[in-house]
């Protein structure tokens, strides 16, 4: 019994000294530094797309150093960065209180899924900045950080359609959401304005979010849409949209060594995930747009509301480099580009599919 | 029609039912011997991250193969020990297994690969498109010789209807259900490995997608059978199969709502079950830890 009560007091002894010395430590590195927590969607930081691009954009501001350690245009701002991967849906609100609990500066959620958990949070937390990526919230705390997709899809839209031999291509969707028909809507729209007589199949992975992780499925989608013709596929699937990526390149190169079928990434480059079999990426300049909002907290200057980043200033943009210049001809290009100047200007109107 | 019904969807429903099928026959052997496995999602999980992380690192498929069978059995051990040995409600012990295993590849990944919870991408060339397709096709006559034809199939469907009777008779009850967990493990870590350096070519997280929940409902629909598991997994690769060619046809102009074509499948799944297979009854000992008289 003795000995029994002996080692819990050393076990509380234990716990209490583990917890003071975490607590310097945490101290001792976060002095005078701005810190920044953020939660990344169930798709995880290495999906090569979306969260991948937040990841950098953040990592840029704490390191100056892309992940893969290469350096940033821009500058380190010297914050202190802590990330939390949620394993399902219900994690997503403690690791945010955790964040606030301790008082941390900035608390980005990256994903339209943790807009009205972020709302329920940053109403508790009045006097702490929040920033929330492809979600929108009226709170004067929380910064929404929204993207024109519908007008950089319009754009690969056009190049799809240009590109393609068989006038038919697809598009791939994780989940069926708002957010992802804009994608889709903005897509067809450009498709139609290069070549009226396009025919673009949609297709959907799933109506959960685990649509997001399924590559085997979005595979069978994929050989699905290539078996009724699609020569070009857009995806917007996470993961998932890595599927069509092993779907056009087991389709092959013909005797010239062209691909005979195309794929379109998106959100982040994904040009050089398969160099040749990839036609361009519309991607989403979710790094840009998380780099800024924590440089606004390090300046003091930040602001709720939205932030909205479309074509003008490549918030949104058709990704042209040493993996693609091959693959997209120069009249091609130059229409993409008179379409690019036209939406921007305002003379051409692309249909937003979440505001029909 | 024929743009929907052809070749292209027989090969996808084959491709579909695959993962289906290998975990299925897992699961098979060890509720035969009376162990309830419903870790199969959780062991295909297994399979398919160290199939796709092995081959990454050897730039060989067939090591990678092997490791996915040896990781599925080696987790289908903890099951097994977890049953068997503690004699612990096998039903909590797979539920374990299978939360388990949506944190431990994310943890090993960020070892290896820096990553949290995917692989690289295996090259094309180390893909094994046909090898477990062709797997599973032969496993089917060969578990139902072993299962009706040999006395270690006589065994273990003793051991999962009459335990008592088979150590009566001097079979010895936990090594024949090691045996068959352990079976069952290397089967579904087939059916992993399929997933992730068949069908595609990386491994992401959580990426078998409830396939383990849906093959131990084609094992009690195919009434715990061989041939029988087959066919009904054969129908819902099928019916998935349709699913992905039904989507975005549209019917006299209206599009089918995506929501309602990804329901097709399961709908069938529970008529069927409900409606058509007659009375499926489970092994008798299935779930019940054997305790030797003493």
């Amino acid at each position: 019994m003795k000995l029994r009560m002996f080692l819990a007091a050393a076990l509380v002894c234990a716990l209490l000294v583990a917890g003071t010395s975490c607590r310097q430590e945490t101290r001792a590195d976060e002095k005078g530094k701005i810190r920044v927590g953020i939660v990344f969607d169930i798709g995880g930081k290495d999906d090569r797309s979306f969260n991948a691009a937040a990841y950098d954009g953040v990592k840029c501001a704490e390191t100056g150093r892309h992940p893969d350690g290469t350096p940033c245009e821009k500058p380190s701002l010297g914050i202190m960065l802590r990330d939390v991967e949620p394993g399902n849906p219900t994690s997503i609100e403690p690791a945010m209180r955790a964040f606030a609990e301790r008082g941390y500066d900035l608390i980005i959620g990256v994903g339209f899924a943790q807009a009205p958990i972020m709302e329920t949070v940053a109403k508790d937390y009045p006097n702490i900045n929040f920033a929330i990526v492809d979600g929108a919230s009226e709170l004067p705390n929380v910064a929404s950080l929204v993207f024109k997709e519908h007008e950089g899809s319009y754009l690969v839209g056009m190049i799809a359609a240009k590109e393609s031999k068989t006038g038919k291509i697809g598009f791939i969707g994780g989940m069926d959401i708002g957010l992802i028909h804009r994608f889709a809507k903005g897509y067809e729209e450009g498709a139609k304005a290069a070549r009226p007589d396009a025919e673009v199949m949609v297709n959907y992975v799933g109506v959960t979010d685990g649509a997001w992780n399924n590559p085997g499925k979005g595979k069978e989608l994929a050989l699905a849409q290539i078996g009724k013709g699609a020569d070009v596929i857009f995806t917007a699937a996470g993961n998932s949209g890595l599927g069509a990526f092993d779907a056009v390149e087991q389709a092959g190169k013909d005797s010239s060594g062209r691909a005979t079928h195309f794929v379109i990434g998106v959100d982040s480059n994904q040009n050089c995930v398969k160099p040749g079999f990839v036609l361009t990426s519309m991607v989403k300049r979710v790094d840009n747009a998380v780099y800024q909002i924590v440089s606004d907290v390090v300046e003091k200057k930040f602001k709720g509301g939205f932030h909205v980043y479309g074509l003008e200033a490549d918030g949104v943009a058709y990704s042209m480099d040493k993996c693609n210049q091959q693959l997209i001809g120069p009249d091609v290009l130059q229409q993409a580009e008179q379409a690019k100047q036209k939406i921007i200007a305002g003379q051409v109107k692309v249909t937003d599919a979440m505001k029909q | 029609m024929s743009d929907i019904f052809n070749v292209g969807l027989l090969l996808s429903a084959l491709r579909l039912a695959t993962p289906l099928l290998l975990a299925a026959l897992g699961g098979l052997f060890s509720e035969r011997a009376g162990v309830i496995n419903i870790a199969l999602e959780g062991l295909m999980l297994a399979g398919a991250f160290t199939a796709a992380s092995v081959t990454w690192y050897a730039g060989s498929p067939w090591v990678g193969l092997v490791s996915a069978v040896l990781a599925g059995a080696l987790i289908a051990a903890v099951h097994a020990v977890a049953c068997i040995r503690y004699r612990a409600d096998q039903v909590v012990s797979g539920t374990a297994i299978n939360i388990l295993l949506t944190g431990v590849p994310a943890l090993l990944s960020g070892a290896f690969f820096l990553s949290s919870g995917s692989t690289p991408q295996v090259p094309q060339e180390n893909l094994i498109p046909w090898t477990p397709i062709v797997i599973a096709g032969l496993l089917v006559p060969l578990t139902y010789y072993v299962l009706y034809y040999t006395p270690f199939g006589l065994r273990l469907r003793a051991v999962g209807e009459n335990p008592e009777a088979a150590d009566a008779a001097g079979v010895s009850v936990n090594l024949m259900r090691y045996a068959a967990v352990l079976i069952s493990g290397a089967l579904a870590g087939i059916g992993g490995a399929y997933l992730s350096i068949g069908q595609s070519s990386l491994f992401t997280r959580n990426m078998s997608a409830g396939r383990g929940f849906i093959a131990l409902a084609a094992l009690i629909f195919g009434k715990w059978r061989p041939v029988q598991t087959m066919l009904a997994c054969l129908l819902f690769g099928f019916t998935e199969a349709v699913a992905i060619q039904l989507q975005g046809v549209r019917f006299g102009g209206e599009e089918i709502p995506t929501q309602f074509v990804q329901i097709i499948p399961y709908v069938l799944t529970i008529v069927v079950l409900a409606g058509f297979i007659g009375t499926s009854r489970a092994p008798r000992a299935l779930g019940i830890p054997y305790q030797k008289e003493k």
